[in-house]
């Protein structure tokens, strides 16, 4: 069984970002750089399932900027065996990024396709979700657990209020959520290995995908800062300002 | 203009988040329809049917829409949405869930957690965990948004809408459901709740957390949270998160009981009304936050918060 | 107070400064490039910050505990340092024909630092286990190595120093354990050894001690000392553990520092002698031993550098977040963030900047390593050694003297709290005090320096790495950066001077220079720091005209260099003085006197 998994490159979650001055847009020139901390998770349950025999091959995949690279070469590291890189500079939407893996998949023919629930650039939660719209798939999203059942996958999902397991025919989409897993420390000759192993290059033109953005970004700002209140000295004057002051008890 | 409201609902009730995001589609502007797609919902439809402002209710009724499974209620969606300037679901794990797999369909773009509305076309969104606040314009027919529920007050009730049967499709074969697992409670829900008390890691243990922590919201009527750093540890339950990864909040009042403050985790509280934070560590960044701070030791005061409550 | 590994400095350090593409283009280095260096940086520096620095200060307060011959390491440590080498992170360094990973010193020196910085204590487990890898490598017999390396290359094992004895010291021709040969080319090893590192532990199944001892018919001193190799658990022929083997950690140091490490007294041949393999020839231990002094060195050079790092974090960190008293000169009456405060600032750039000159100067030495080790043309490759030989001394000396001073303002930044154990500053101040004594104290390195590295060469390496030094002053004037120039200029005429007083002198009066040699140490350290940094300040004033965008972290390090120039640089004129004139001064005070 084949698995594709897409990873972001975002910017490092340590990274309080910055608005550029004239609010155009967020300032991420010169910032650490990481793979999104979900799609770290999507890797390491390919990888994981490989390892329990349950999948033959993990092909990663990763959109944008020649630097996508680097994040591929971590993705390879951990496990996946090889690597695509859509190049483009164009800034890439959510279903923009459907649209492309969309066209990979058709190549690829993956049973499981495994992808982060965000990015914690855009926040979006959407690309999964928009990826198994056009497949035509089932869709297994913000998973707790994924478990392979002969030509089906069982997934927990966290959702509001508890979970919820759902049964999904492959080929399926599962997008991961914090627990699922946590990814593993890349061991040092993986990464080595990882220069090796095949990375091959295409283009939104050659996918032929319209990338183009279709939502404009106005502004940015920095949110209004919260200011510190008071220190209370005792329970009772505590219960006091609830109920005298702010008047929420 | 004409805009399609999602309804968030268990078939028997609605939840309150169909509420706050129908305040968000009047903040648009419109002819304000709410579709209750599930099985054996009437019950659901009835009560979308007296938000003040709704138009029309759509009640697609069917088994297979009974778990509401997004390869389901997509068709019902994307069928209708071709009459509607604006599609609003919240942004819950179902909103979520579902509106980027009808957008895809529609071959527009979908905005998540909209917090403002600044026109028809424009719409504000924290992005990078709430860091950083963008505002968007879409140049699509149609709008797919949705909404976070924190962000918009509730609708008020009172109207009486007629409820319209439509075609529920068919079982699209792709999915089914297993089971559910909720976490039992008989406090109200986080999302909706006016009141939350909310424990962090120095409650030490699972059996503390509850044994602290239970006493003083049930006193207060609150629902319970959790830092990712208690959950993590195993004192409470994965879907008691509040944060940037969790849910986020915005309560009437928010007590941090033992809280440090991470940043993730301010960024899922921070719009509370009125924040309080116990903290033992007078340096705690929770205290940047807090209305009112109480450097103690959250093991003495929570119970004395009870005893005075209690007088 | 978390740490993170400073990956852009060290980048700039590799690319820039140190000739990483110069070490890639070093036979068998071919896969060495900044891509692979980088892959490797970040990985070490996820493992550095998210594994091991966590347990810095849990290993400070909890420490070892000795039962029964049994040493339990602090919570964590034992999880940690079992991903620490199931990744691979103990063999990056070593050949790939034991299961290593053949990197040059140059890559796997940065991801030292980061061990170091994250928890110097863990950090010592794996370096004394390279140490005696190497010694193996070099000088075992091919069966002792096929037995012995892998497991160490793995990490699975791990090694140990067996040399100082309660009356030998840094004067290792005292060493009195014994060796009696049994006849089957085996040896029955007795004696006590002091102050082994990671000498007993429990996160191996097996540690690999390496221990100077005397032969029967061995000669007095220095060369009479044998090197053998004794392991905790004998190894049988297919490789499987055997008997526990006769030696014993019978206590534990209590330290100033360093906590995390247990320092043993370990015992050898309470019940008749534990089983050894001789390494190399007989008689000739001592100078195996020194085969690896440099790696040593560079290495507790290393130490110095990144616990300085990590203290600067911790007080830059504060010194953003504490609030107290108004800014001088400022409208705003309310109380301001202490960085604001000049006096701050100039400890914190006297941190930095001295950081960032001995980063500079210990991946030079590094490079200068992998360039003596493997250039292909002969006369480069002595000439590299040369330099290496030369900057050993002054990274150990120097780097390890000023983490004293740095971690001291450290403490100094954070006011009251820094006396606090509980702020975790004191610990870098701990921790780090004994980098200038292990390893040859700064006494020892200082007289390495003026006597066979200085003097008995006349000076050569000396005089031509100030002769680096004036051209790149030279360049700073041409390139708008005159008074780093300048500086750099004014520092070498007293360098030159108190090289030609070490050259000139040692033979005539030894005792004289050596009173001055510490001082001759620390002013090479600055003035060849203030070279790196003036080559940093050139390569920074290049890519902003380029128009590099990272214009903030290039600006820093104009700023630090001219820092550097206005505030370290003079101090050569005084430590010149010193070294010139001051060595009467030392030894006048007769010995009744003090």
């Amino acid at each position: 069984m084949k698995i594709l998994v897409a990873v972001k490159r975002v910017v490092d979650y340590n990274v309080k970002v910055r608005c550029k001055t004239d609010g155009s847009d967020v300032d991420v020139a010169n910032v650490k750089m990481s793979m999104n901390p979900f799609d770290e998770i999507a890797v390491e349950e390919a990888v994981r399932l490989k390892e329990a025999g349950k999948a033959s091959e993990i092909v990663v995949a990763s959109l944008g900027v020649k630097q996508c690279e680097e994040t591929l070469r971590t993705a390879l590291a951990m496990g996946a065996d090889r690597a695509i890189h859509v190049e483009t500079d164009t800034e890439l939407q959510p279903l923009a990024v459907a649209k492309l893996l969309k066209a990979l998949a058709d190549k690829e023919q993956p049973q499981l396709v495994i992808l982060g629930k965000q990015a914690i650039d855009d926040d979006a939660n959407q690309t999964g979700q928009m990826l198994a719209a056009l497949m035509n798939a089932p869709q297994g999203t913000f998973a707790s657990k994924v478990e392979l059942a002969g030509d089906k996958v069982n997934v927990t999902r966290e959702i509001d209020g508890g979970l919820e397991t759902v049964s999904l025919s492959l080929p399926a989409i599962v997008t991961t959520d914090l627990r699922l897993n946590e990814p593993r420390y890349v061991k040092l000759p993986n990464i080595m290995a990882a220069k090796k192993k095949p990375l091959d290059k295409t283009t939104p033109a050659e996918l032929g995908v319209d990338a183009a953005p279709r939502l404009k970004t106005l502004k940015v700002a920095e949110p209004p800062v919260r200011k510190a209140g008071i220190k209370v000295a005792s329970v009772a004057e505590l219960v006091a300002k609830l109920k005298n002051e702010a008047k929420v008890i | 203009m004409s805009i399609l409201v999602i309804a968030e609902h268990d078939n028997g009730s609605l939840k309150a988040a169909t509420l706050n995001t129908v305040t968000a589609a009047q903040k648009i502007g419109g002819d304000i329809h709410v579709l209750v797609a599930g099985h054996n919902a009437a019950a659901a439809a009835q009560a979308a049917a007296q938000i003040a402002g709704v138009a029309k209710v759509l009640l697609a009724d069917a088994t297979h829409l009974g778990h509401q499974l997004a390869e389901n209620v997509t068709p019902v969606v994307v069928e209708l949405a071709r009459g509607y300037s604006h599609v609003l679901a919240p942004a819950t794990t179902h909103g979520k869930n579902l509106l980027p797999r009808v957008a895809a369909l529609l071959d527009v773009a979908q905005i998540s957690d909209v917090i403002a509305v600044e026109s028809a076309d424009t719409f504000v969104r924290p992005i990078y965990a709430g860091n950083v606040i963008a505002t968007v314009q879409s140049s699509d027919a149609i709008k797919l948004m949705t909404v976070r529920t924190t962000a918009f007050d509730a609708a008020a009730t009172g109207g009486s809408a007629a409820v319209e049967n439509i075609s529920a499709g068919s079982d699209a074969g792709k999915s089914s459901f297993v089971s559910q697992e909720l976490t039992k409670s008989s406090r109200p829900e986080l999302g909706a709740a006016k009141i939350i008390v909310s424990g962090g890691r120095a409650l030490a243990s699972s059996e503390q957390f509850h044994s602290v922590l239970e006493p003083l919201a049930d006193k207060l009527g609150a629902a319970i949270g959790a830092s990712r750093a208690a959950v993590d540890a195993g004192y409470a339950p994965n879907d008691y998160q509040v944060g940037q990864t969790g849910k986020i909040v915005a309560p009437q009042l928010y007590l941090a009981v033992g809280i440090s403050g991470a940043i993730q985790h301010l960024a899922g509280m921070k719009d509370s009304k009125v924040i309080v934070a116990i903290n033992k560590d007078e340096e705690a960044p929770i205290f940047q936050v807090a209305d009112y701070g109480l450097v103690a030791d959250l093991f003495t005061a929570v119970p004395e918060l009870i005893a005075e409550l209690n007088k | 107070m978390s740490y993170r590994a400073p990956v852009t400095d060290i980048r700039f350090v590799l690319n820039e400064l140190a000739g990483l593409n110069e070490v890639g283009a070093l036979p068998g280095y071919e896969d060495v490039n900044p891509e692979l260096a980088d892959a490797i940086l970040e990985e070490a520096a996820k493992l550095a910050e998210n594994v091991i620095a966590p347990l810095n200060k849990v290993g400070d307060q909890h420490g070892n505990k000795l039962s029964d011959g049994i040493v339990t390491t602090a919570p964590g440590f034992k999880s940690a340092y079992q991903q620490f080498s199931e990744n691979g992170w103990v063999s990056l360094r070593t050949p790939t024909e034991f299961g290593g990973q053949g990197m040059p010193a140059l890559i796997a020196m940065a991801t030292e630092e980061m061990w170091c910085a994250a928890n110097v204590a863990f950090s010592l487990c794996p370096l004394l286990t390279l140490g005696a890898f190497e010694a193996l490598e070099h000088h075992a017999s091919d069966e002792l190595k096929a037995t012995y390396l892998p497991k160490m290359a793995s990490g699975e094992w791990t090694g140990t120093m067996n040399l100082t004895e309660p009356q030998a010291g840094s004067d290792l021709a005292q060493v009195r354990a014994k060796a009696v040969p049994v006849g089957d080319g085996t040896y029955k090893i007795s004696g006590q050894k002091i102050f082994i590192t990671w000498g007993e532990h429990d996160m191996v199944e097996n540690i690999v001690h390496l221990v100077l001892a005397r032969l029967p018919d061995a000669p007095a001193g220095v060369k009479g000392i044998s090197l053998f190799v004794v392991p905790k658990y004998l190894v049988n022929a297919d490789g499987s553990l055997g008997e526990r083997n006769d030696v014993s950690c019978v206590s534990l140091e209590h330290k100033l520092g360093i906590h995390a490490s247990p320092t043993c007294v370990m015992s050898y041949g309470d019940k008749g002698g534990a089983i050894g393999y001789l390494v190399g020839e007989a008689h000739r231990g001592l100078g195996y031993m020194f085969t690896m002094m440099n790696q040593a060195r560079l290495g507790v050079g290393i130490e110095g550098m990144a616990i300085a790092e990590r203290a600067y974090q911790q007080a830059v960190a504060y010194a953003k977040d504490r609030v107290q008293s108004r800014e001088l000169g400022s409208d705003n009456p309310a109380p301001a963030a202490i960085i604001k405060h000049a006096d701050i600032r100039r400890m914190l750039m006297t941190m930095k900047s001295q950081i960032e000159a001995q980063r500079a100067l210990t991946y030079y030495a590094g490079a200068a390593l992998d360039r003596a080790a493997r250039h292909p043309d002969a006369a480069e490759k002595q000439k590299w050694q040369a330099v290496v030989n030369f900057l050993i001394p002054i990274v150990k000396g120097w780097n390890t003297e000023q983490v004293n001073e740095i971690t001291s303002l450290g403490v100094q930044i954070h006011g009251g709290m820094g006396f606090i154990e509980e702020t975790g500053a004191a610990q870098h101040l701990r921790d780090a005090r004994i980098t200038a004594i292990y390893e040859g104290t700064t006494g020892i390195q200082a007289m390495d320096l003026v006597g066979r590295k200085t003097a008995s060469e006349q000076g050569r390496t000396a005089r031509a790495l100030l002769a680096e030094v004036e051209a790149v002053a030279a360049q700073l004037k041409t390139q708008g950066l005159a008074e780093i120039g300048d500086a750099l200029d004014a520092a070498l005429v007293h360098a030159r001077a108190s090289t030609d007083f070490v050259v000139g002198q040692f033979e005539a009066q030894p005792k004289a220079v050596a009173a001055g040699s510490v001082p001759f140490l620390k002013l090479m350290g600055i003035v060849l720091g203030g070279w790196q940094l003036g080559r940093a300040a050139l390569v920074a004033k290049q890519k902003l005209a380029d128009g590099d965008a990272d214009s903030a972290f290039l600006e820093a390090k104009l700023i630090t260099a001219r820092f550097f120039a206005a505030h370290l640089l003079p101090q050569v004129s005084g430590l010149s003085a010193a070294i010139l004139h001051g060595a009467d001064t030392v030894l006048a005070l007769p010995e009744e006197a003090f």
